[in-house]
Formats: C-alpha cells, sequence, structure tokens
C-alpha cells in the first residue's frame, strides 16, 4: 500500500484551522483509539506545509501565525508520544528544545508525593486511598500492533521506561509532571496554575524571538477523564467542577483539544433515556462528555465499525457541529461528514468516504 | 379540522409566540428552554437576543458554559467558580450600573429586563453547593426586585437546561428531581427539536413505521451525537421546532408546535414575525392542493382524448333536450313525467293516484 501524507486531505479543513477560543471533542471508544487523530492536529499545527522532513527552516508559520502546541497527557507518557510522532516526521524532542511544544505529563505521578519521588509509594497507599484506578505509568493502548505487544505483562517492564528516572534527566525539555493533592476545587486550581504555568513559559519564549507575531498556542488535553474516574465525587470533584477546570485553562490558549472516551457504559447507562440505577461515575463521566460536547464547536466520534471488522477498516469517524457551534458569527462553513478510515502498520492514516 | 378553526389557531398561537418571543407584556417570567445536542438551544438564544436588541430591553447573559461574551448581550456574567450568591449580586450590580449610570439616562425607559442562563446544570451537577441551595428560590431572586425602592422592572428569566446531560443522584430521597422542580416552576416550556428529525419521524409515522431515534438516544456505542447538518441535501429542512407549553394565568394550557428558519433567511432587523406554525410548513405538511392536481391527471396514451377549445365550445353551446322540458311554459310544467302511453301499458287508475 502506498504510503500515506501526515494529513490526509479529506481531514486537513477539519484539523487545521480551529476557530479561535473554540473548544473541539474527540470522543473515542475502546476499539477506536483516537491518538491517531491527536496527532494529526499536532501535525496540523506544528508540521511544515510542505516538507515535513525539512523541519529547520524558519518557515513555521501559518496564515502569518506561529503555532504551538502544549500536550497535556492523562493516559499515556512521553515515550509514547515521542515515538508516535516520529512516525509522522514530527519530532517532539526537536520541537521541544525550539520551545514549540511542551509535553506535560498527567499520569507518571498524579498521585505521588512531589517531594520524594520513590514509585512504590505511588501504588502502594493509593489503592487504598481511593481504589477506583491504580496509578500506572503507561496503559498499553495502542492505536494499531507495533513493536510493543499489545498483550502481555505490561506493567512490569514499562515503568521503567520513565518513572524510576529523576524528570528532565532522561526526557528531553521540559516534561512537567502533574501532581494531585488536595480536595476538590483547590487541587483542580493547581493543576489548572501548573498548565498555565507552562502555556505562559511557551508564549513568552515566543516574543522574544521573532517580536510582531501573533502566537496561536493549542492545548491539546489528553483523556482528563481519568482524573474523574480517579477522583470521583468522594474529593470533591465532579462533572461541573471538571468543566470549569477545561474552561479556566481555554482562557489561556487559542485552541482547545480535549479527548474524551464515549464507551457505551460510560455514556448510556447514565442516560436519560435508559432508567435504571447508575454508578457515580457513570453519572459524572456522562454529564462531564455530553457537558462537553454541548459547549464544543466541533465534536468528532470515533467508533467501531456497525457491521463488524473488517480488514480495512479501522473504524468510523463523524465530524459533528457541537452545541456552542453557531454562537460567535466567525464560525467558518464547514460540513458535517462521516467517513472511514484505516490506520496501516506503519502509522499512516488513509480517510475515505463510504464505498470509495 | 374546520378551516375557520386552523385560522382562528393561527392568529392566537402565533400571536402568542411573538409575545413571548419579544417579552412583551412579561408573558411568562421564567421560560424554560430544554435543549439537547441534537438540537442546541443557541439559535433560539440568539432570536432572543436579537429580539430583545429591537425592543431595546436590557440582557443579561449568565454564563455557565459560554467563554466569550456573545453578541448583543450588556452584561456578561461568567458563573465560573461562583456561589449562587455571588452570581445573584453580580446580576444585580450589571443592572443598576445601567439604571444609574449618568450617559445612559436617555435609556432609563428600558422596556424592561431579560436574563438569559445558557445552562443551568453545572449548578445543579455542582458539589460545593451547600445544602441551603434551592433552585427556587435562586430563581426567584432574579425575578423579585432587591429592594422595594428599586423601580420595578419587568424581568423576564430565560433558563436553558440540557436534557441529555443526566442528572445528579438526589441528595434526598424525597426530593423532586430538578428537572421537574424546573417545569413545575416554568410558565413556559419550549422543548426543541431539530426540523430534519421531526420531518423524517413524520415520515415513518406516515408509514406507520416506528420513529426513528437520533444521537444519545440510538445508544450505540461511541455515538453522541447523530446529527448531520445535511442529511439529504435538502437546505429546506434547516430550522428548529420549537414544542411550546405556555400555562397562562388562568391556568388553561397552550400546547403549539412552531417552527423557527434559521437566522440566515431573514435580516437581523427585520421586525415581522418569522416564526410560524410547524402545520403551516410545506415540508412538514404539503398543501393539499398538490394532491388535488395529482388526480386530476389523465392517463397517457397514444390517442388525443382531451378536447380543442373549439370542440369545448361547441360543446358548451348544444342544448339538450330536458333544458326544454325545464323552461315551465310548455307543455312540461317543470319537473313532471311526460310519457305517452302505448297500448302495450296497462294502466292502473288507483297505483297512479297515490
Amino acid at each position: 500500500m502506498p504510503t500515506q501524507p501526515p494529513l490526509p486531505p479529506l481531514l486537513t479543513p477539519y484539523v487545521s484551522s480551529l476557530p479561535p477560543s473554540s473548544l473541539t471533542v474527540l470522543s473515542s471508544v475502546l476499539g477506536a483509539t483516537g491518538n491517531w487523530l491527536v496527532l494529526r492536529f499536532l501535525h496540523a499545527a506544528l508540521g511544515q506545509p510542505s516538507t515535513s522532513d525539512a523541519a529547520l527552516g524558519f518557515s513555521e508559520t501559518n496564515n502569518g501565525k506561529k503555532r504551538k502546541v502544549v500536550l497535556v497527557s492523562f493516559l499515556r507518557g512521553w515515550e509514547f508520544w515521542r515515538t508516535e510522532a516520529k512516525r509522522l516526521g514530527l519530532d517532539l524532542a526537536r520541537l521541544t528544545d525550539k520551545r514549540q511544544f511542551a509535553f506535560i505529563d498527567g499520569l507518571s505521578e498524579l498521585f505521588s508525593v512531589p517531594t520524594a519521588t520513590p514509585t512504590q509509594t505511588s501504588p502502594s497507599h493509593n489503592p487504598q486511598l481511593r481504589g477506583a484506578v491504580p496509578p500506572r505509568t503507561v496503559l498499553p493502548l495502542r492505536p494499531q500492533p507495533g513493536p510493543v505487544p499489545a498483550r502481555g505483562p505490561q506493567p512490569a517492564p514499562r515503568p521503567v521506561a520513565t518513572a524510576p528516572n529523576t524528570p528532565t534527566s532522561r526526557e528531553i525539555g521540559p516534561v512537567k509532571r502533574l501532581h494531585l493533592s488536595g480536595n476538590g476545587n483547590a487541587a483542580l486550581d493547581a493543576l489548572e496554575k501548573d498548565i498555565t504555568a507552562v502555556i505562559n513559559d511557551l508564549k513568552k519564549s515566543m516574543t522574544t524571538g521573532d517580536g510582531q507575531e501573533e502566537t496561536e498556542v493549542l492545548l491539546v488535553i489528553d483523556q482528563p477523564d481519568l482524573l474523574l474516574a480517579a477522583t470521583g465525587p468522594g474529593r470533591g470533584i465532579g462533572a461541573t467542577e471538571m468543566g470549569d477546570w477545561v474552561m479556566g485553562l481555554q482562557q489561556h490558549v487559542h485552541a482547545t483539544l480535549l479527548t474524551v472516551s464515549a464507551d457505551s457504559p460510560l455514556i448510556h447507562n447514565a442516560s436519560t433515556f435508559a432508567h435504571q440505577p447508575t454508578t457515580p461515575l457513570e453519572t459524572e463521566h456522562a454529564a462531564f462528555s455530553i457537558g462537553s460536547a454541548h459547549r464544543a464547536h466541533m465534536v468528532m466520534q470515533l467508533r467501531n465499525l456497525e457491521t463488524g471488522a473488517a480488514r480495512d477498516v479501522s473504524g468510523v469517524l463523524r465530524v459533528s457541529k457541537g452545541g456552542a457551534w453557531g454562537q460567535d458569527d466567525v464560525d467558518d462553513h464547514w460540513e458535517e461528514k462521516e467517513v472511514l478510515y484505516f490506520v496501516q502498520r506503519d502509522g499512516g492514516v488513509s480517510v475515505f468516504g463510504r464505498g470509495e | 379540522m374546520a378551516p375557520t378553526n386552523i385560522s382562528h389557531r393561527q392568529t392566537h398561537n402565533l400571536l402568542l409566540i411573538s409575545k413571548l418571543l419579544s417579552l412583551r407584556d412579561t408573558a411568562s417570567p421564567l421560560t424554560l428552554v430544554l435543549d439537547s445536542l441534537e438540537q442546541p438551544a443557541t439559535p433560539l438564544i440568539k432570536e432572543y437576543i436579537r429580539r430583545a436588541k429591537l425592543s431595546k430591553v436590557h440582557v443579561t447573559l449568565i454564563a455557565f458554559e459560554t467563554l466569550n461574551p456573545v453578541d448583543g448581550v450588556d452584561a456578561f456574567i461568567a458563573a465560573r467558580r461562583k456561589t449562587p450568591l455571588e452570581i445573584v449580586k453580580a446580576v444585580g450590580g450589571a443592572y443598576q450600573n445601567v439604571s444609574n449610570g449618568p450617559s445612559r439616562t436617555c435609556l432609563m425607559q428600558l422596556a424592561g429586563r431579560l436574563i438569559l442562563i445558557d445552562a443551568v446544570n453545572p449548578l445543579l451537577h455542582a458539589k460545593k453547593n451547600d445544602p441551603q441551595f434551592h433552585l427556587s428560590t435562586f430563581l426567584s431572586t432574579f425575578l423579585i426586585p432587591s429592594s422595594s425602592t428599586a423601580p420595578k422592572v419587568d424581568v423576564s428569566l430565560v433558563v436553558n437546561f440540557h436534557q441529555d446531560v443526566p442528572n445528579p443522584p438526589p441528595q434526598s430521597p424525597y426530593a423532586p428531581s430538578p428537572l421537574s422542580m424546573l417545569t413545575y416552576l416554568a410558565t413556559t416550556i419550549i422543548k426543541l427539536h431539530s426540523f430534519s428529525h421531526i420531518l423524517a419521524q413524520k415520515a415513518a409515522r406516515d408509514r406507520s413505521l416506528a420513529a426513528p431515534v437520533f444521537g444519545l438516544e440510538e445508544e450505540q456505542d461511541g455515538v453522541l451525537l447523530g446529527r448531520l447538518d445535511k442529511p439529504s441535501g435538502n437546505e429546506l429542512a434547516e430550522g428548529i421546532v420549537l414544542e411550546l407549553e405556555h400555562r397562562r394565568k388562568s391556568g388553561r394550557g397552550v400546547l403549539e408546535w412552531y417552527f423557527l428558519p434559521p437566522a440566515s433567511r431573514y435580516p437581523a432587523q427585520y421586525v415581522k414575525e418569522i416564526v410560524t406554525l410547524l402545520d403551516d410548513h410545506p415540508l412538514y405538511r404539503p398543501p393539499q392542493q398538490q394532491d388535488a392536481d395529482a388526480e386530476e391527471e389523465e392517463p397517457e396514451s397514444t390517442f388525443e382524448l382531451r378536447l380543442t377549445d373549439r370542440q369545448r365550445r361547441e360543446r358548451e353551446g348544444v342544448v339538450l333536450p330536458y333544458f326544454d322540458a325545464q323552461q315551465g311554459d310548455g307543455p312540461g310544467e317543470g319537473g313532471r313525467i311526460l310519457y305517452d302511453m302505448g297500448e302495450e301499458d296497462d294502466f292502473d287508475e288507483e297505483e297512479d293516484e297515490i
């Protein structure tokens, strides 16, 4: 199969120009993960217009605006994103050095004490504290079979890659790690402060360089539902608090991309259309995801093919207008669309309409 | 339904919706808008703001979800991380600035005040709410003037509620859910539907099929939103449908379905009523005349079955014999049956006399 362009032409209008102060929600299910699409957003913002490999030029402007990306990942570590982006021709490490990209690790030390960071403390005291989700450094979720086998005793070898190392000793660039302490809004405020510090840092480094150009920072929040699931109402964090948190972050950046899981049990068990007793997690998760979709300009939904697995189709992508579409009159006119996509072994993605 | 009945309904209910949307006579102090992902309330909110601007009503938007100030809003109050009490204070302050401001003295005679809440769900979900918080008191503080000295203003409150966001578990098993509380308090309830969905459901009903469901109701894995704005490439199918329930002061309820066309179809300064009854929409209820025309169509054939004009004229000119008989001056005298007896007839005197 011929190598695909890093940005499939059908997707370009949707990933390349996000309206100012907009929220884009990317929902995925277990069988159709959204990492590849997040990478396309990164590529659209950071990649070169013509040749992605000759990345050293000074032409990193899109419409006269310089773009930067802050990626906050709650499910996957730096190594994952670096290797996956490399397959697209994006060198995240170099972009970090060039202060165009910043990675914030929301997972590795989220629940560990910030001062002393031996890794043993986090698994030992957390499960009895909350018991919801044991902290794990990297989940073995991948968009397609890669060099690492998807099954097997994952947690054993993976933590070695990131956790025991002291931060920034092995990692290149400022890989900021988030720590959660306290309850409710105070805990989220601390996280917000950490993230905005990174954003402002990135903005500042820009103005010293080539002055008058307008900077656009794209904030990618990858699966913050982990935060919701791991804390929950017991610690005073619910859908409203999470939504407020995202809104607070939105104020600092040009556009925001939020990825959430939309698997059936997480959405439909608590749905108002199904009448059955639900757990707090189901209620809060559904309220957070649906509430985010209400606030979004664009909702991109990934799901499995209804007719079952196919050899040349990975899933269905539906792009719809979110609840906030049409609020500002500046909205560009894009069409809602449903397409199929296929993630190849080499990480390339082809996007095509039904029957094409 | 009799035609007089329909026109009666048209005039009355169109007047009603026009009064409600333009906030005339404070017809409805508390309007509850029920939206969903399939049909967000944004177009209706914008329509409220547009009409408020036309009639010089002061607009306040309490934003639980909106990040940036919306065009046409006089006071934008971000409700993020605010307690209900702070929101009430901010809303009160926003209006005082206007009514007391020296530069705006010419606008002292503001027609009234519109307070919009873009989504009330985050407020209901918030974990930090103290048990003293009551939705009914929170909402009524907006409607009741803060002090008796304050000039009385006609306040209309429009609250948007996302139906599809699941409700938090009730704090007390005996307490009513927030939604039932809101529907109880509201004087007008507007439920929003997407016009293309209404058309699809009607088409299914007309064929006695189960009505299709969209989006979250499909309960399909990974589907949050089912809406595709050009399902059939039909531009006319754009727009939203309002299912209105209005409670009059007398207690009588009015139920009606309306159609609100998309904002691109009319200029912003347009003052005439743009909302129509759903039943009057040509796509929802195609005019009967079309059917009548279709029936008159004659079957196609290779023969010319129609008459030429001349033939028709001549045919109309033919005087048929019974017209003569009806003249009244002839032997017939109206409608009597003229019959000449033949030999074979057996005339029975008695029978004919009856």
